[in-house]
């Protein structure tokens, strides 16, 4: 009796939702018409109730952003991972840029397109070319100059954004520069990583562990070792694949890809390697100064229009400031001195972060 | 228009505006059924952009044929939030002030609305878990008994059976609240 009626309620819930009414569904069973229709109107109750949990367009939005960007960074990890083709892969992504560079950078659309800001039909191709910029970025120490740079560029434009209060295009700059600054600070934290793990001496001949592709030209330090954790974040972070129970019936192992195999690498010796030390400590010295003064500079612009801005609006406000702050926190040092990075579990602090445009960054 | 098999198979294959669909027509969804388990907005944010970007770095190791993308999707979405509970204190509760539908703008119907809403996921807390497992996927979420019994991992029978027992110990429940 029971299992027939769960049956015919399903069949009505289906229905109902199918756009036939209820009272229709209770015509066809007339029998179970009385402990039907309390039922259906509860399960219909409880989706009317379900319907007013919208998430906040703001969050959708910056959401797809966030997504949008870890698609763009999946894509660049995914690509050396064949060992055989990503040199050649580079060298004519490079070539090709340098022909598109040539081919554009004379032209009067790329030049108007420097100074163009998020809400400028040319920003588009602002960041096109600067994308362009990025593939010339070969060495760690390039790729942080270059993502500074443009750490720098989003600042000034969260700045202008902030200052004609356009929340939307502000928060949307303030994701950039965060990922600018996730990016950048990735590559100074290979470059201290790389300082740390640097021979005492001149010459080696003593395999290390280190992870493919190997360093390619000669300005390239020592790969990371495995705590630099840009391509395999913390396991109770962020697992590689669905939780367990996902992964109980999917994937199956045979069709997940497996990890790229540690390598065996012999370090050449580099016979100026204490000069280059000097060199990147000081590089990174730099870095770091650059990128709290751009932080800084979006933090103050970006409280000031917080400070301004409607009740409704302050939450997005406030977000967008904890973005960038989420970022500083996580870029700090950790107790042996390297860089950290580790990417944020649930956010859940971001919340507590009540930052002042007084404060430097970060502070603490 | 693509079918969702085909466009899965394109999100598998590194296609991101496919992943981007994909994720246009789950994240309301998801959204609401990690909203209704966990304490607060801020929570219901932070999982539900994990459970996308989880999703993002897993789907190419995703096939088809052994589990529907929507089921899949809320396994993760149901694990991470077992995760994030497990790693949670129990002492706070949502409270009414942080219920949602803030997008209404008459305040006395966003307040009727946040007080539904808080009303419900009180209702669904006391019931048994497998009841609300079902009953969340299925009500909440709007999937199909199909793609319940696959992210659950139960036959369709089963899940019939806890729908229909949710649904009467639901009913008890808000029974005042609903019929006056």
């Amino acid at each position: 009796m029971a299992r027939k009626l769960d049956d015919i309620f399903n069949e009505c819930y289906e229905r109902i939702r199918s756009g036939e009414s209820l009272e229709s569904c209770l015509n066809r069973h007339p029998e179970h018409a009385v402990e039907l229709e309390p039922l259906l109107r509860t399960a219909l109750d409880i989706g009317r109730r379900a319907s007013y949990i919208q998430p906040r367009p703001e969050f959708k939005h910056w959401s797809l952003v966030r997504l949008e960007g870890e698609q763009h960074y999946i894509s660049q990890q995914r690509q050396p991972a064949k060992p055989g083709l990503s040199s050649l892969r580079r060298s004519w992504a490079v070539a090709v840029a340098a022909v598109l560079i040539l081919l554009l950078a004379g032209s009067g659309t790329v030049i108007a397109s420097s100074n163009a800001m998020p809400d400028d039909p040319l920003y588009t191709v602002k960041l096109a070319t600067e994308e362009v910029k990025l593939t010339f970025a070969v060495t760690d120490a390039q790729k942080a100059q270059v993502h500074i740079q443009l750490a720098e560029t989003r600042a000034a434009e969260v700045e202008t954004m902030a200052n004609e209060g356009k929340t939307d295009q502000a928060a949307i700059t303030a994701e950039r520069f965060a990922e600018e600054l996730e990016q950048a600070s990735l590559a100074m934290a290979k470059m201290e990583s790389a300082m740390s793990t640097a021979p005492p001496s001149t010459t080696t001949t003593e395999p290390t562990l280190t992870e493919p592709p190997p360093p390619t030209p000669e300005e390239v330090p020592p790969a990371p070792p495995a705590t630099v954790t840009e391509e395999q974040p913390t396991p109770e972070e962020v697992p590689p694949a669905p939780p367990a129970t996902v992964t109980e019936e999917q994937p199956t192992p045979e069709e997940v890809p497996p990890a790229p195999p540690a390598t065996v690498t012999e370090e050449q010796p580099t016979p100026s390697k204490d000069t280059k030390l000097d060199k990147w400590a000081t590089q990174r010295e730099r870095f770091k100064k650059s990128v709290e003064e751009s932080a800084s500079k979006s933090l103050t612009a970006l409280e000031k229009a917080k400070e301004k801005a409607s009740p409704q609006t302050k939450k997005d406000w406030q977000r967008a400031i904890d973005k960038i702050w989420e970022k500083g926190r996580e870029r700090e040092p950790d107790k042996n001195g390297t860089w950290e990075w580790r990417r944020n579990g649930n956010g859940g602090e971001s919340n507590t972060v009540n930052p002042t445009p007084s404060q430097p960054y970060p502070s603490r | 228009m693509l079918s969702e098999e085909h466009l899965v198979q394109k999100a598998v294959n590194g296609d991101q505006a496919a992943f981007t669909q994909l994720y246009n027509q789950n994240f309301d969804r998801i959204h609401r059924y990690i909203y209704v388990k966990v304490r607060s907005q801020a929570e219901a944010e932070d999982l539900t952009q994990d459970v996308f970007i989880k999703a993002l770095e897993s789907i190419s190791s995703y096939k088809w044929r052994d589990l529907p993308f929507a089921a899949w999707l809320f396994r993760i979405a149901h694990n991470r939030v077992i995760d994030h509970v497990r790693k949670q204190s129990k002492e706070k509760r949502a409270s009414l002030d942080e219920a949602y539908a803030k997008s209404v703008e008459d305040p006395i119907q966003m307040t009727e609305r946040n007080f539904e809403v808080y009303q419900l996921k009180e209702a669904m807390e006391r019931l048994p878990e497998a009841q609300r497992e079902v009953a969340m996927l299925r009500f909440i979420s709007q999937l199909s008994i199909a793609e319940v019994a696959k992210t659950l991992g139960k036959s369709e029978g089963t899940v019939k059976a806890l729908q229909f027992n949710a649904t009467a110990s639901l009913r008890k429940t808000l029974h005042g609240k609903i019929n006056g």
